[in-house]
Order: structure tokens, then C-alpha cells, then sequence
């Protein structure tokens, strides 16, 4: 008896405490949100107007004629590439550490572990010079391909150990039915770590979607940059124009935000079974 | 045999492209940095790094944004496990709000929205410490350096603490129930059981953690960059905001390359001080 009230206690501590937390660490978004709906009036006005008096779409009309669906338009596109190109490279060797035993396999481990540790910054000016070298420049596929040295090594991380968490049982019976190894590996592993292959594939597509340096410095034409580009472009030295930063920057955070949130199951499961037991 | 040829055909694109370009860039950055704009070979650059007052103030910076970010993040992801893994009922919802939402928000969006907040005249963040009694008078916060390395430390808090929250959400989930259960039939209070049972097997993934943030933390730039650029008179610069200014800024490649070497010998060596400790703790 006693301790069951003493477990009710600990719970409904840890929900005024949770529920606490979120509204503390959900408000600088929701104050982004609301700033974005106040009119340039409202937003600099002293004492501060917490929510906006009359809600206005002023700043979401600017964005899109500032043809945001360009931008956004290009940031799919270069996220796409980069998950498809990270997926392809990495889902061999992910498979390769997983199942089979070879030469330099552990060197090979390591090279991926360590890779994850490089500073995007360091290579900016080399990944530059080599970019206008095999004349790839401000192009999309020359962004993807500054891109998937990042994403790869953490691609294989995650992938490998969900391979691993598939029982090799499974495989020899599909191929003593007669299965060769794509058939089996196409056919039994694949439907099994499919879930997890999306959840890594989208952790790919939004390291993409968010990355500011590369994508500023490596993509010049206008016509080609993405969304962080564009974003930043509002941010002057200055002055920085909130309101249309702000609803821009909702129409950027919604995408990945629906997606997180639909597929946090894979996510934390992934990532963690990933980074923890290496 | 056989099995060795599928898996060196399996690995061949990942060495071919990944290891090929990384090894590249790496050798380009290590020429780079030993020779002049001529060309010719030369021990300048490294020389002029480390007769540079901005490089050990950015050193300086740099263990002070490393360890307040960390130390944050640590704390804060432990007591949202913690609390998680108490309740079933809202997971989703909780998980969603403050795990996913500072995660999912774009690096840019980020250091906006909180340069914003701190707007010293019309951010949101003084007008709430004045009228819940914490300050008494707004703050400059971006305007002098403690102040400025103190407000990028807390955006980084909330940038960042979600991931060592999921570490440690599945790391508690793995500690059999049983040993929770034996110690409170031997008597411990929650306080202890946490000390007793919790921590001690939650070490390995607490280190894993730790690595992780630590390297994470040094390499991260888009926060900083958006809300100070580094300022104010050097207050925010770390190590890799100096690179980003050296090379893009000023045009000194050949020296941002010499800082880039001495960054990766630092990132190395943490890494593989955490790794042999590990190795060691595998083989006891």
C-alpha cells in the first residue's frame, strides 16, 4: 500500500515536472511563431505585446513572393540526392561489417567512426578548390557530393547495427529454401530493417535540409541555393528584417518537424542502438 | 575466401568514394598548411598560429563553450530520461515537445530565434526576467563577452540536449527491472537507487555520451556564427569560428589549414583518450 502511493507520488512529480519542461523548451518556438504573425508595429513595440493583436500574414505573403518555392524546391532536391547517394554508398559495407569477417575490416570500422569527427568548417576550402577542379561548382550535385563524406560514415554506423540486430538464423533458412544472397538479402533483411533504413535515409535528407555553411559557400547562383541560404540573407549586420526570417523560418522547421515527430519510434531506437553499442 | 571477395566488393564504393575523397581533402589540408601563397614549403603558418593572441583566446573559448554546453547537456538530457522513463501515459506528446521540436528546428532558425529573445530592448527573455523578479534591469546579452558566451551556451543547451536525452532514454530502458526491485527489498530510497543502480549501469552509455557531446560541441559553428559571429572584441571565438573567419574572412587559407591540423590532433586525442578507456573497461 504505502509503496504504490509512493509510486502515484513519483508520477504525478514527473508530469508537473515534464509538463513544466515542455512549456520552458517549447517557448522560444512558439514565440517564433507568434512573432511571425505580429505586424512590424507589434513586433517592436516597448513593453513587449506577448500575443500578436491582430494576426497578420504579411510577412508569409513577402516570403512567397521572395519565391521561397524555389529555394524550397532546391533544398528537396539536394536532401533527396544526399539520402539517396548516403543510403547506396553505405548500406553494403553496413551489411559487409555485419555479417562477413575480411581483411581491414576493423581499420575500415574505425575510418568510419572517425570520420564522423571531422569539423564540416576544416574541409570547406579544400572540398572548394576540389569542387572547381572537376568543374562541379554551384551545382547541385557537387553540394551532394560535399555532403555525403558527412552523412555516409553515420549511415553505415546506424545501418550496421540494425543488420546486426537481425537474426543470422534467419538468412541461412532462407537460403537452404534455396534463396541466393541478393534474393535472401532482398527478400528477408530488407523488409525486416526497412523502417530503420527510412528513419537513417531521413536523418541523411535533413542534415541536408539544414546545412548553412556548404550550401552558402559552395552554391552562388541564386537560382540554385536552399532554404538556410535564403533564411540568412534576412539576418544583416545591422539590421535584420524579423518578420519575413520568421515566417520563413516556420515554412523551413515544419517539414522536418511532421516527419521527426512521425517516425521518433526508429529514431531513438536507431540512433541510440547505434552510438551505444559501439 | 569467397565470403572475403563479396565483402571487399560489398565495401569497395565506401573505400573507393568516402575513404579516397576524406583522405583527399586531408592531404590538401596538410600541404596547405606547410606552404606559402608561392607555394613553397614553409613552417610559417603553423608558427604564425601559435604567436597568435586570438588562437589561445579561441583555445580558451573554446574549453569554456565545450565544458558549460556539455555539462549543461548531460544534466538536463539525464533528468528528461530520467523523468520519461517514469511515466507511460504522453510519451509521444512529451517526446515530441522537448526532445523532437529543438532538434528538428534548422540550425539557422535556431540562433535567430534566440539572438531575437535576447534582443537587449525588445526580446521576450529580459521582460520575462524583470517581471518574474530574476533581473533587475534588462540585460545586453550579446554586447559584452561573458554575457555573449553565457546566452550562446544556453541556445546551445536547448539545441543540443536531446540527443544525449535519447542516449540515455535507451540506456535506462536496457537496466533489468530486477536490480531496482532487489534494492528496494534491501531498503534504498530512490535517491540511492538512483546512485546505486542507475549510474553505475548507465556508465558505459554516460562515456559513450560524453564523447559524443564533447566532439559534437567543438566541431558546432552555425549557432555561434548566427548570433555573435564570434564577437563581441573575440568573446564567442572558438576554434572553429577562427578557422571560418581565417579562411573566409581574411583569405589565409594556408593559415586556417595550419589551425585546422591542430584542431583534428585535439579532436584525435579526446577521442582516443575515451576509446582506450573503454577498450579498458571491455577487457577488465
Amino acid at each position: 500500500m504505502r509503496r504504490s502511493t509512493k509510486k502515484k507520488i513519483m508520477k504525478t512529480v514527473s508530469y508537473i515536472m515534464l509538463i513544466f519542461m515542455s512549456v520552458v523548451i517549447a517557448f522560444p518556438f512558439v514565440w517564433l511563431v507568434l512573432t511571425s504573425f505580429k505586424t512590424y508595429q507589434q513586433i517592436y513595440s516597448y513593453p513587449i505585446i506577448y500575443l500578436p493583436k491582430n494576426w497578420t500574414l504579411e510577412h508569409y505573403q513577402k516570403v512567397s513572393s521572395l519565391d521561397f518555392k524555389s529555394y524550397f524546391l532546391n533544398s528537396v532536391v539536394v536532401g533527396v540526392g544526399t539520402m539517396i547517394f548516403s543510403l547506396l554508398i553505405g548500406i553494403f559495407p553496413a551489411y559487409a561489417f555485419s555479417r562477413y569477417s575480411f581483411r581491414f575490416k576493423s581499420e575500415l570500422l574505425v575510418s568510419v567512426l572517425i570520420f564522423q569527427m571531422f569539423p564540416m568548417v576544416v574541409f570547406l576550402v579544400p572540398m572548394f578548390k576540389f569542387l572547381d577542379w572537376i568543374k562541379l561548382l554551384d551545382t547541385h550535385i557537387g553540394l551532394i557530393l560535399a555532403y555525403i563524406p558527412f552523412t555516409t560514415p553515420i549511415t553505415i554506423v546506424f545501418l550496421r547495427s540494425f543488420f546486426l540486430s537481425v537474426p543470422k538464423s534467419l538468412e541461412e533458412a532462407a537460403l537452404i529454401d534455396g534463396c541466393n544472397r541478393t534474393k535472401a538479402f532482398l527478400r528477408v533483411i530488407l523488409p525486416v530493417t526497412l523502417p530503420g533504413i527510412a528513419a537513417v535515409g531521413v536523418y541523411a535528407f535533413l542534415f541536408a535540409w539544414s546545412e548553412l555553411l556548404y550550401s552558402m559557400s559552395l552554391l552562388t547562383s541564386k537560382k540554385l541555393q536552399t532554404i538556410p541560404t535564403f533564411l540568412s540573407v534576412f539576418v544583416g549586420q545591422y539590421q535584420t528584417r524579423w518578420g519575413p526570417l520568421f515566417a520563413g523560418s516556420v515554412f523551413a522547421t515544419l517539414p522536418p518537424l511532421v516527419v521527426f515527430i512521425l517516425l521518433q519510434r526508429y529514431f531513438i531506437s536507431g540512433l541510440v542502438s547505434g552510438a551505444v553499442k559501439e | 575466401m569467397k565470403e572475403e571477395k563479396i565483402a571487399l566488393r560489398m565495401v569497395m564504393p565506401y573505400v573507393l568514394i568516402i575513404v579516397a575523397f576524406v583522405v583527399l581533402l586531408l592531404i590538401s589540408n596538410i600541404v596547405m598548411s606547410f606552404s606559402t601563397i608561392d607555394g613553397k614549403f614553409t613552417f610559417e603558418n603553423y608558427k604564425a598560429i601559435f604567436t597568435d593572441n586570438v588562437f589561445y583566446k579561441s583555445v580558451f573559448n573554446t574549453c569554456i563553450w565545450v565544458f558549460g554546453s556539455v555539462a549543461g547537456q548531460i544534466l538536463l538530457g539525464l533528468l528528461i530520461a530520467l523523468l520519461l522513463t517514469q511515466i507511460k501515459r504522453g510519451q509521444v506528446f512529451f517526446r515530441s515537445v522537448i526532445l523532437i521540436l529543438p532538434w528538428a528546428t534548422l540550425d539557422i532558425v535556431a540562433g535567430v530565434m534566440w539572438k531575437w529573445m535576447y534582443n537587449d530592448m525588445y526580446g521576450v527573455l529580459n521582460d520575462i526576467l524583470v517581471k518574474i523578479g530574476l533581473a533587475k534591469d534588462y540585460i545586453a546579452w550579446l554586447a559584452t563577452p561573458k554575457m555573449a558566451m553565457l546566452a550562446v551556451i544556453i541556445a546551445n543547451i536547448w539545441k543540443g540536449f536531446c540527443l544525449s536525452g535519447m542516449f540515455f532514454i535507451a540506456g535506462i530502458q536496457t537496466i533489468p527491472q530486477e536490480l531496482y526491485e532487489a534494492a528496494e527489498i534491501d531498503g534504498a530510497n530512490a535517491y540511492r537507487r538512483f546512485w546505486n543502480v542507475t549510474i553505475p549501469q548507465l556508465k558505459p552509455v554516460l562515456i559513450t555520451t560524453l564523447m559524443f557531446t564533447i566532439i559534437w560541441t567543438i566541431n558546432y559553428f552555425p549557432l555561434i556564427y548566427v548570433m555573435t559571429g564570434g564577437g563581441p572584441n573575440y568573446g564567442t571565438e572558438t576554434i572553429v569560428t577562427y578557422i571560418y573567419r581565417l579562411s573566409l574572412r581574411f583569405l589565409e587559407y594556408n593559415k586556417a589549414a595550419a589551425l585546422s591540423n591542430i584542431l583534428f590532433v585535439i579532436v584525435f586525442t579526446i577521442a582516443y583518450l575515451f576509446t582506450r578507456r573503454m577498450a579498458k573497461e571491455v577487457a577488465a
